[in-house]
């Protein structure tokens, strides 16, 4: 009787949107972490000199590089924001599946808009 | 630890097809996590063919239906069949409920009938839960209130009673700890949303004297802290609690109580 099965669980539990942002405030806080220490890289190779900035600067412009950079934009927004989600729930408010679902959505979507508006903010269109 | 796949002797294989003998036209497809202990095979998916025209609306139904009429082999608890003593809770259409209070009908497709996540299975729909209640009994679940020799009822305010709503009416069936995945990294040392719920109740009851033992006791790192506002928990409690919040004003009257 040692041999029990143990019972499928993450392969078939559904998810849900506060599972989704919860998740994902986990792999962008990992992503966070990777980028804030590849910005230090390459600042401290622009204090190296010239060329390396060049070399950098235009590795950012290629496809590449863009993605990038809008990736890690979109993983700080998403982090900022499920950040204050979590805030307002450790002083206990928020709790309710109905406020829950739109705060995770106000997550979601702000943190695509956020990306949006830094991107445009960036190239000085607004 | 945190492993993301079954084990070698949980994987599930096909099991067997149970072809539907009635000759409706109204059927619908239900897939169903069977292991039997007598064997040395690994867990299986057996799926019937039950007749929707004559099934009343809940998947304890089906269950019964199944039981009674296609293969008697199957076995699940259940008991009272109105949501009351938590038995027949499992995992159906990959979320936790009790089946008697679970509408079929909001399933959409095939019916996917599953133990309770991450237990080591009895048999088929029946997983073992006796580290949960060890957890229960952990927390010491009774009244402590030694300084009064009373032996009438202590009397208790409108308000503080009211503070035990939403945390009385839980009825241990497991649906929120065996939903949240933290309770499936580290359900040896986590205590997970029931317990913790029942952890609450005590602790903000007025007749209880035991208030910060029974803080202290639950301050710890993997105990209570291991809770990330997931909310599986409060998404499956079948008697629509909030587990999630009770763990949260846990930890807000651990942040401002001089322990």
């Amino acid at each position: 009787m040692a041999n029990k099965p143990l019972s499928p669980h993450i392969q078939i539990y559904k998810w849900h949107i506060s599972s989704l942002v919860s998740i994902s405030h986990r792999i962008t806080g990992i992503i966070n972490i990777l980028a804030i220490t590849l910005i230090c890289f390459w600042i401290a190779l622009i204090l190296l000199g010239e060329s390396n900035y060049e070399l950098i600067n235009f590795f950012l412009q290629t496809f590449i590089g863009k993605f990038i950079l809008i990736g890690i934009t979109w993983s700080f927004s998403f982090q900022m924001l499920s950040e204050i989600r979590h805030l307002i729930m450790d002083m206990g408010y928020g709790f309710e599946l109905q406020t829950t679902k739109i705060t995770g959505l106000l997550v979601i979507f702000g943190s695509i808009i956020l990306t949006i508006l830094i991107y445009l903010f960036g190239r000085g269109i607004i | 630890m945190v492993q993301i796949s079954l084990p070698k002797n949980s994987e599930v294989k096909k099991g067997k097809y149970f072809k539907d003998k009635t000759g409706s036209k109204n059927l619908k497809k239900v897939n169903v996590y069977r292991w039997d202990p007598s064997t040395e095979e690994n867990p299986r998916i057996d799926t019937y063919e039950v007749d929707m025209d004559n099934c009343p609306s809940k998947v304890l139904d089906i269950l019964n239906k199944i039981k009674n009429e296609i293969d008697p082999t199957i076995a699940y608890r259940r008991s009272c069949a109105h949501g009351v003593c938590g038995s027949c809770a499992m995992n159906m259409g990959g979320k936790n409920g009790l089946a008697c209070t679970t509408p079929h009908a909001e399933i959409d497709g095939d019916i996917d009938i599953y133990p309770l996540p991450h237990l080591k299975v009895k048999r088929d729909l029946i997983g073992d839960l006796d580290g949960l209640y060890k957890q229960y009994q952990s927390i010491e679940p009774w009244l402590k209130n030694n300084s009064t020799k009373q032996t009438t009822e202590i009397y208790q305010s409108k308000e503080d009673r009211a503070k035990l709503d939403g945390a009385y009416e839980c009825i241990m069936c497991a649906c929120c700890s065996t939903s949240c995945p933290s309770y499936w990294w580290n359900g040896d040392k986590y205590l997970g949303p029931a317990v913790l719920l029942q952890a609450y109740r005590w602790i903000v009851d007025s007749r209880d004297e035991e208030r910060k033992a029974r803080l202290k006791k639950v301050a710890d790192e993997l105990k209570l802290y291991r809770c990330h506002t997931i909310l599986n928990c409060t998404n499956a409690c079948p008697k629509g609690l909030n587990p999630a919040k009770a763990i949260a004003e846990i930890k807000k009257m651990l942040a401002m109580t001089n322990l």
